[in-house]
């Protein structure tokens, strides 16, 4: 994921350590399997064979399993068969390594559809060539079973690149404030937002700009300065960040709505669409 | 600002499809991570031993494994303040898990494993005293570094500071955090969704600095 991973248990000890280490253990399992900037990941080799129906893992299965789940609600504004036109925009190096990954053979109209699940044998098959791309998905995932490992202790903050889980409480026994950066002016934030039990995302084109794409064009989404969601796992708001950032203001927050989660979107001229049930700081 | 939405709302299936995701991962891919875990355990053992308060209970036997492919209950009964707790490691590659019967293998050599120990979050003192003065420490980022000054006085944090900002972009988005610092006495600041690693460099900076200051 070629990031930096925070953990914070708020009454820490040495069982909060042991629990820590295990949810560090996660990104790792994660990582490895749903990476496409490794050509020897699980999911390499499964795009590797397309046209078969090969065995996976539980961590792979589920997560391409919840990604064409996204797609489908989304009308395809997410889909995590864009990787092939993010290579083809240059987002096509391991951030550890340097490595260039180039995948070969895949079909530029290939979309979520081509990718068929089989829940029985665990198996997924890629009907054409194409490239899958897991990483909103996949760092969700590994930020939500972090999260499951340390929910004993209540109250702690994962923090992965952008990613947050915050359960429970804060040091002072108040909710977590998460403040949001202003995607335009570096000396503000835009909002903070108080939150507990629940995982917060931000997308922004501040930092990697055009790394969000619309799958349906391949071009650069431009409608969504920074997309923020709140939902109760990392892995949902990830994706819809995502998603919104294609859709938009206006389907973005419809679709927020229909999914039953909250969120910030900022337009590039500072326009803020918000859910209803949003809880800013005072 | 353009608002829509209703507060109440009703979760739709893509919110329970999530947690039962995360579950089914959890359940099926617990023991996958016990390896990973252990060495990182080992790995900090080794770096900084675990220094025991000998008024504190005893400590617990760390890893016991779990007697099948099943998540190992982690709730504490008590809550043992700890001198030393990892806080970050770098994600990295790790080595592939043990054979479990639904994985699948890639036939691969075992990458290697880097896994930086940052410094810990709370101190064992429940009350820490520091001694007065003017202390600066770096706190270390992928998008640069940040040098914070902390000003002791009468035992007390007085101020805190960014003093050098080294980051790829302009500390300011964090400029909310250094006050924080004295208004909890404690390193603890907030988290900045969208400027996480400045916000992560700062609070290792604090930290850094407050460890000159014992």
């Amino acid at each position: 994921m070629g990031t930096l991973v925070t953990i914070h248990v708020v009454r820490d000890g040495v069982e909060a350590a042991e629990a820590i280490s295990r949810a560090f253990g996660w990104f790792h399992a994660i990582e490895e399997r749903c990476t496409r900037f490794n050509e020897r990941s699980e999911l390499s080799q499964l795009t590797a064979q397309a046209g078969r129906a090969v065995p996976v893992s539980a961590i792979l299965y589920e997560a391409v399993q919840f990604a064409l789940l996204v797609a489908e609600e989304t009308g395809g504004a997410f889909d995590p068969t864009v990787g092939h036109r993010m290579e083809a925009r240059g987002f096509d190096r391991n951030h550890c390594t340097g490595k260039r990954i180039r995948s070969a053979n895949t079909q530029e109209d290939a979309s979520y559809r081509d990718v068929q699940l089989d829940p029985e044998h665990r198996t997924i098959t890629l009907r054409r060539p194409l490239t899958l791309d897991l990483g909103a998905v996949a760092k969700g995932l590994a930020v939500d079973t972090a999260a499951r490992e340390l929910e004993a202790f209540t109250d702690f903050a994962i923090d992965a690149g952008g990613d947050l889980y915050l359960g429970g409480s804060n040091q002072h026994g108040a909710p977590w404030s998460v403040g949001i950066r202003h995607p335009r002016r570096e000396r503000e934030l835009i909002a903070s937002l108080r939150v507990t039990n629940q995982a917060v995302c931000t997308s922004g084109d501040y930092e990697r700009r055009d790394h969000i794409l619309n799958p349906r064009t391949g071009e650069s989404a431009g409608e969504v300065a920074s997309a923020t969601v709140v939902a109760p796992r990392a892995m949902l708001a990830d994706a819809l960040a995502t998603a919104v950032f294609v859709l938009g203001p206006l389907k973005g927050i419809q679709l927020l709505n229909r999914v039953g989660v909250e969120g910030l979107i900022v337009t590039p001229d500072l326009e803020c669409h918000e859910t209803g049930g949003l809880r800013r700081v005072a | 600002m353009a608002q829509s939405g209703s507060s109440k709302k009703i979760a739709n299936s893509l919110v329970t499809a999530s947690c039962a995701g995360v579950l089914a991962v959890y359940i099926a891919g617990y023991t996958r991570t016990q390896q990973a875990a252990e060495k990182f355990t080992a790995q900090i053992a080794e770096r900084r031993p675990v220094v025991h308060d000998p008024s504190m209970p005893p400590i617990p036997e760390p890893f016991h494994k779990p007697e099948h492919d099943r998540p190992r209950a982690a709730a504490p009964a008590k809550k043992v303040p700890a001198a030393v707790a990892p806080k970050a490691v770098e994600v990295l590659p790790a080595d592939p898990p043990g054979p479990t019967p639904e994985a699948v293998a890639p036939p691969e050599p075992p990458p290697v494993v880097e896994q930086k120990v940052v410094e810990p979050k709370v101190e064992a003192p429940p009350v820490p005293v520091w001694k007065d003065g003017t202390y600066t420490g770096w706190g270390y980022s992928r998008h640069g570094n940040i040098e914070a000054s902390v000003v002791i006085e009468g035992g007390r944090i007085a101020s805190a500071i960014i003093s050098q900002c080294r980051t790829r972009y302009s500390c300011s988005v964090i400029d909310r955090l250094p006050p924080q610092v004295a208004l909890r006495q404690s390193p603890d600041v907030d988290y900045v969704s969208g400027a996480t690693q400045s916000a992560d460099a700062f609070y290792g900076a604090v930290v850094a600095a407050l460890g000159k200051a014992k």
